[in-house]
């Protein structure tokens, strides 16, 4: 009966007991500061970043010649001025760089590597390109070729010096028309062929074959430079007076003097001029000129057929017009 | 027909996944201790060492807190690179006793913790710690302490701490 008591007094006594110890004991360590005390000590962090590699590849491909060496630039984010890589070498098969990560415009094509050749005979050429991270970029082969020829002028009439417009010009080898163009409104003209052509011998320029007038030819010589300025000049020059008649057609003589069996001094092609002096009732007496090397011309005299020329006019000078027409007798 | 719907969802996935790995940084995460929970930008990235997780260029707010260390908070700008790799040294919180025998005395460390009892249990970061104390609303003493371990200090008037 009196068990149950006995024991919850126990209980009670000995949590009492427990309890007395508990408080005692912290009593005697202290009050617990509430809070956790920190002195903002910054913290030790190791940072540590892997940076990948752009690896850029250009494969390099020849046109007939190699120059010995190429100086490669690489430039980066539109910045023409200050290469990130520089590297000169032997004509290699494929150009190879290997670049930082993050220098690369990854956005657009900005980026730009600049081939220099070693060689005066190959013109500077670029690639452009969009980058990467990191990692790959194998661009398109890029042809390296000497650099263009390049013929360039005005076309005239010798007569006045005035503009000759829209005048059929080409450049051949042999009788190979490699370019043609036409002068524009102005006169001007300008052909561009490729390098190889450099040391060609039989490269010559001709003008005016839409004219009425023999065409204009001169040899070209690009063996010391690689740009021409030329000024052509066609048709008659101011020294060949008025009237003035052409030949048309091929190997029409050109004779000493009026008489039959007079000795041919030259067989004229057909649209050489010739200034006309005196008529008899078959022939016509008359000069033409005759280019020189140095660009000078001197006059000869002779004797034509009348039936070998027809008067010009050289208000129009175009052949296959409308407005061309010859003024005959 | 339903099998190419799969594999097209598949090869849709791969593609978009591709895509957003595309210009990330490989993040991995060390901490001493171990085992340590690590927030980034308030998204937890699970328990350290954290490996192969990806994070893009730009600033990111690194948190991390374990019981016993003091919480860390790091704000890092990623840069563009293939990987970046952080590793967290946590500043322990060690228990210490703070003891006088002077009457009458004010203690505050750090400029902002005030006691006044003899006897104090303290839970202080490891590190130094600026104590000073005051006597009538005086400062009669100021003295820099060091925690490196669990430790008990006695504090004398106007003499260095002594410690057992």
């Amino acid at each position: 009966m009196l068990k149950p008591f006995f024991n919850r007094i126990a209980l009670i006594a000995g949590s009492t007991v427990i309890l007395g110890l508990i408080s005692g004991c912290s009593a005697f360590r202290g009050p617990l500061y509430p809070d956790i005390i920190y002195n903002n000590r910054q913290p030790l962090i190791s940072v540590t970043y892997e940076y990948g590699e752009i690896e850029l590849i250009l494969p390099i491909k020849y046109d007939a010649a190699v120059p010995d060496n190429i100086l490669f630039k690489v430039f980066t984010q539109g910045d023409t001025l200050h290469p990130v890589i520089s590297i000169l070498q032997e004509a290699p098969k494929e150009f190879l760089a290997y670049l930082p990560q993050g220098v690369l415009d990854i956005q657009n094509s900005t980026n730009l590597i600049k081939i220099f050749p070693q060689d005066k005979n190959f013109d500077p050429v670029s690639v452009r390109f969009k980058g990467i991270h990191f990692g790959r970029i194998l661009l398109p082969p890029k042809t390296i070729r000497m650099g263009q020829l390049i013929v360039s002028g005005n076309t005239f009439l010798n007569k006045n010096d005035s503009t000759l417009a829209n005048v059929d010009i080409s450049l051949q080898s042999y009788d190979n028309i490699i370019h043609e163009t036409q002068s524009n409104g102005s006169g001007y003209f300008q052909l561009a062929i490729p390098g190889e052509y450099r040391y060609a011998k039989h490269l010559r320029i001709v003008a005016g074959e839409n004219l009425i007038f023999k065409p204009y030819t001169k040899k070209l010589d690009f063996s010391q430079v690689r740009k021409l300025k030329m000024d052509i000049g066609l048709g008659p020059s101011d020294e060949m007076k008025e009237p003035l008649y052409m030949t048309n057609k091929n190997n029409v003589h050109f004779r000493e003097g009026p008489d039959i069996g007079s000795e041919t001094l030259f067989l004229l092609e057909e649209g050489e001029i010739i200034s006309v002096t005196r008529v008899t009732p078959g022939e016509y007496h008359g000069f033409i000129e005759v280019d020189l090397d140095d660009e000078k011309s001197v006059q000869l005299e002779g004797w034509i057929e009348r039936v070998d020329l027809r008067l010009v006019n050289l208000h129009n000078v175009y052949k296959r017009t409308a407005e061309y027409y010859f003024i005959k007798e | 027909m339903n099998l190419m719907k799969y594999y097209y969802k598949r090869i849709a996935a791969s593609l978009l996944l591709t895509a957003s790995l595309i210009g990330q940084v490989k993040l991995a995460v060390n901490t001493i201790p171990t085992r340590v929970d690590v927030h980034l930008d308030g998204i937890n990235l699970g328990s350290s060492p954290i490996r192969n997780e990806r994070v893009t260029p730009g600033v990111h707010k690194f948190e991390i807190k374990k019981k016993g260390y003091a919480p860390l908070t790091y704000d890092l700008l990623v840069n563009p690179a293939q990987a970046v790799q952080l590793d967290f040294f946590l500043n322990p919180v060690y228990k210490v006793r703070f003891k006088t025998e002077e009457k009458g005395l004010i203690f505050e460390l750090n400029g902002e913790h005030r006691w006044d009892v003899q006897l104090v249990r303290l839970e202080l970061e490891a590190g130094n710690h600026f104590l000073r104390v005051f006597k009538i609303g005086e400062i009669i003493d100021e003295q820099t302490i060091r925690v490196d371990e669990p430790k008990k200090f006695n504090y004398y008037l106007k003499k260095p701490l002594s410690e057992e």
